[in-house]
């Protein structure tokens, strides 16, 4: 009896030794990332970066979520100007995510990850980076070039970030189909698990899809405008207009293209869709051969949220069509979102205000609603697992292999709350005209004053970028 | 019986672990050989590239009439990289500019070392360490007459089966004086890779 029993739990700790040695630190499958990111993010939300990356989890290259531990490293690295280092890990998460592109259709070790998940948690799986993430590492990466004044690097990376959009608007249909079909085959209903399970609504707003990222868009439009192909400019603009059709920034960067480059077509249909004082403010100035420079002020604001866990009782029809409840654990979002007032400054009588460009929380929910019902039909896979697991060692181990069994379910059910968990809430743009010269000009961030410097050429773009968190500000002017 | 048994699996599982360990070892290869380690831009697309650029402009008839009689002098702009790869075009220009060079029919300027050359000049002029006549003059350099440019332009495609990548090299001779350009080629590379079907 007790042999019996012996080898089950030997079974259970040798699949999870297993999982250990392939992906997965036993820690990872016990505690929650949203738990060990939180001292991270506290460190973070202080403007602490420093003390930030100390705390950051190590991890082994084997491990599944090394590659999000670079992203959190990097993202800080960021944050405190370590260009060079935040590019070195960057660009080691884009070969990891190039690896799993092109690696095998059937992978072995994948396999493995996932009988180890069956009997303990999602967290045994590997982390797989979602679109919207991609965006903002590429996004981020032409930044470090930038800094290192490579243009050409950032557009680089400019144009593996607009690979990853479109191969995610490919992907994304189908595979969205293909879950919610699956999940139902599992017995549980998309109508119960919507009821049950936390609306993210609110969190989510008005974002369309998990992966549009129309900030990557206009970063895009303002660097291929600085290599003086203007062109590939207004088509990244107008995909960021497509996204965000009432920013102010957007419209007159779009009206202001579509000038320059006679789209005759475009300019009408414009023309009609967008403010008098957008389309006449323009031409006015298309008149007078300018001898201004401009300001492109980027905004990153707060941080986005970490993934949360929620148990939620479902009923599963089984296969003799009678239904039982089980409790799962699940990912959730916090249902709301922060309100930023954003960068507004006076300039020569002129208030000017900043307008959001994207909302990472709303990408990060959408992607995680869209993910759900994977999420649901692993779970219930697991359940029943574990369930056969504790019938089966309390059949051979009595009481003690009940309980046992019993307790391990419990203490191995948790979500999977992983998420790149030190990205801004919500980024804001801001486009102005200057004369050349070095401008000294004070800017409101979300109630804070701060003072900023920066030159502006002939002819060019000066891109600033500008991090609030909390009370930190912090801004970095590179010439373009 | 039993001992048997276990000596049999000790040995087994020793020869296991033995064949998983093996020696790294170092060893020369063919610079020349073709190297196809991944999709992304490699040594031979590079060796390519310069190659089949370098034949065409040596053989092309125009180039012929222009050397004829002179040893043009080209100064080398850079390449645009327009792919999705940090590629380091420096390097393809430096290949190209360096078998332009032996076929002995061309002279090159260095713009990249303009400021070292300057250095020197001004350490011979002024530094009252050099024999003044034996200084070399500043303001005795010979200008470039031609322009060598171009572009190295791809399309990435990849769904669940393979990937696809195609590179097109463009590369141009410009007469800086009339602002001609006296000649053009291009060259294109496509790889493929399918995926595997099984791997650990």
């Amino acid at each position: 009896m007790l042999n019996t029993f012996l080898k089950t739990s030997l079974y259970i700790l040798l699949s999870l030794g297993l999982s250990g040695c392939a992906t997965t630190s036993f820690s990872d499958l016990f505690s929650n990332y949203n738990q060990q990111m939180q001292e991270v993010k506290s460190a973070q939300q202080r403007g602490d970066f420093s003390q930030a990356l100390t705390l950051v989890p190590e991890r082994s290259e084997s491990n599944g979520t090394y590659n999000l531990s670079l992203l959190e490293k990097a993202r800080l690295e960021f944050l405190a100007s370590q260009h060079q280092q935040s590019q070195q890990d960057f660009a080691q998460v884009y070969r990891h995510v190039q690896q799993a592109e092109q690696a095998a259709k059937i992978q072995l070790s994948r396999g493995l990850e996932n009988i180890a998940a069956v009997i303990s948690n999602d967290n045994a799986t590997r982390y797989d980076i979602p679109y919207y993430e991609q965006s903002m590492l590429h996004s981020y990466q032409a930044l470090n070039y930038l800094s290192q004044r490579d243009l050409s690097g950032a557009l680089v990376e400019i144009r593996r970030a607009n690979l990853v959009q479109n191969k995610a608007l490919r992907a994304n249909q189908k595979a969205l189909y293909d879950s919610q079909q699956k999940m139902a085959q599992k017995g549980v209903s998309a109508a119960i698990l919507a009821s049950k399970y936390p609306s993210m609504n609110t969190a989510i707003g008005e974002v369309k899809n998990g992966f549009q990222n129309a900030y990557t868009f206009y970063l895009s439009g303002v660097l291929y405008e600085a290599a003086g192909q203007a062109n590939d400019a207004y088509i990244d603009y107008k995909k960021a207009l497509e996204i965000y059709p009432d920013n102010v920034t957007v419209q007159q960067d779009v009206w202001r293209l579509a000038n320059s480059l006679s789209m005759d077509n475009d300019i009408e249909l414009f023309k009609k869709r967008f403010a008098d004082n957008i389309t006449q403010g323009m031409s006015q100035t298309d008149h007078q051969p300018s001898s201004s420079g401009q300001l492109v002020v980027l905004v990153e604001q707060g941080i986005i949220n970490s993934k949360q866990e929620v148990s939620i009782h479902l009923p599963i029809f089984t296969r003799h069509n009678d239904v039982r409840f089980y409790s799962l654990a699940l990912p959730r979002y916090k249902n709301r979102l922060r309100h930023y007032s954003g960068l507004s400054l006076s300039y020569q009588g002129k208030r000017y205000q900043s307008q959001e460009i994207v909302r990472l929380q709303s990408l990060a929910a959408k992607q995680l609603q869209d993910e759900m019902p994977a999420i649901v039909t692993r779970q219930v896979v697991r359940l029943i697992a574990k369930e056969k697991i504790r019938q089966q060692m309390s059949r051979k181990g009595g009481d003690i292999g009940n309980i046992l069994a019993a307790i391990y379910n419990i203490a191995s059910e948790k979500a999977d709350t992983r998420s790149w968990s030190t990205l801004p809430d919500s980024i804001h743009i801001l486009r102005m005209d200057f004369a050349p010269g070095t401008h000294e000009v004070e800017m409101n961030i979300n109630g804070n004053k701060r003072t900023v410097t920066f030159e502006i050429n002939e002819g060019r773009q000066t891109l600033i970028t500008l991090t609030a968190i909390g009370s930190y500000t912090h801004y970095q002017s590179i010439n373009l | 019986m039993k001992k048997l048994i276990m000596i049999t699996s000790v040995a087994l599982t020793l020869t296991l672990i033995g064949g998983c360990t093996n020696k790294s070892v170092v060893r020369y290869g063919d610079a020349t050989a073709v190297e196809t380690t991944d999709i992304s831009f490699g040594s031979t697309d590079l060796q390519k590239v310069a190659g089949q650029m370098t034949d065409s402009l040596l053989l092309s008839p125009v180039v012929g009439t222009l050397t004829a009689n002179s040893r043009p002098i080209i100064f080398v702009e850079s390449i645009k990289n327009k792919t999705s790869e940090h590629i380091d075009t420096e390097s393809i220009t430096d290949s190209i500019a360096t078998k332009l060079l032996r076929s002995g029919k061309f002279r090159f300027v260095d713009m990249d070392r303009v400021a070292a050359a300057r250095k020197q000049l001004e350490f011979q002029q002024n530094s009252g360490m050099v024999d003044t006549n034996k200084a070399m003059q500043l303001g005795k350099q010979v200008g470039a007459q031609y322009m060598l440019y171009g572009n190295l332009a791809s399309i990435v495609k990849s769904n669940k089966d393979k990937s696809d990548v195609y590179y097109k090299f463009t590369l141009r001779l410009m007469d800086l004086e009339s602002g001609l350009v006296e000649w053009a080629d291009e060259t294109e590379i496509r790889k493929t890779k399918e995926k595997e079907f099984v791997s650990w």
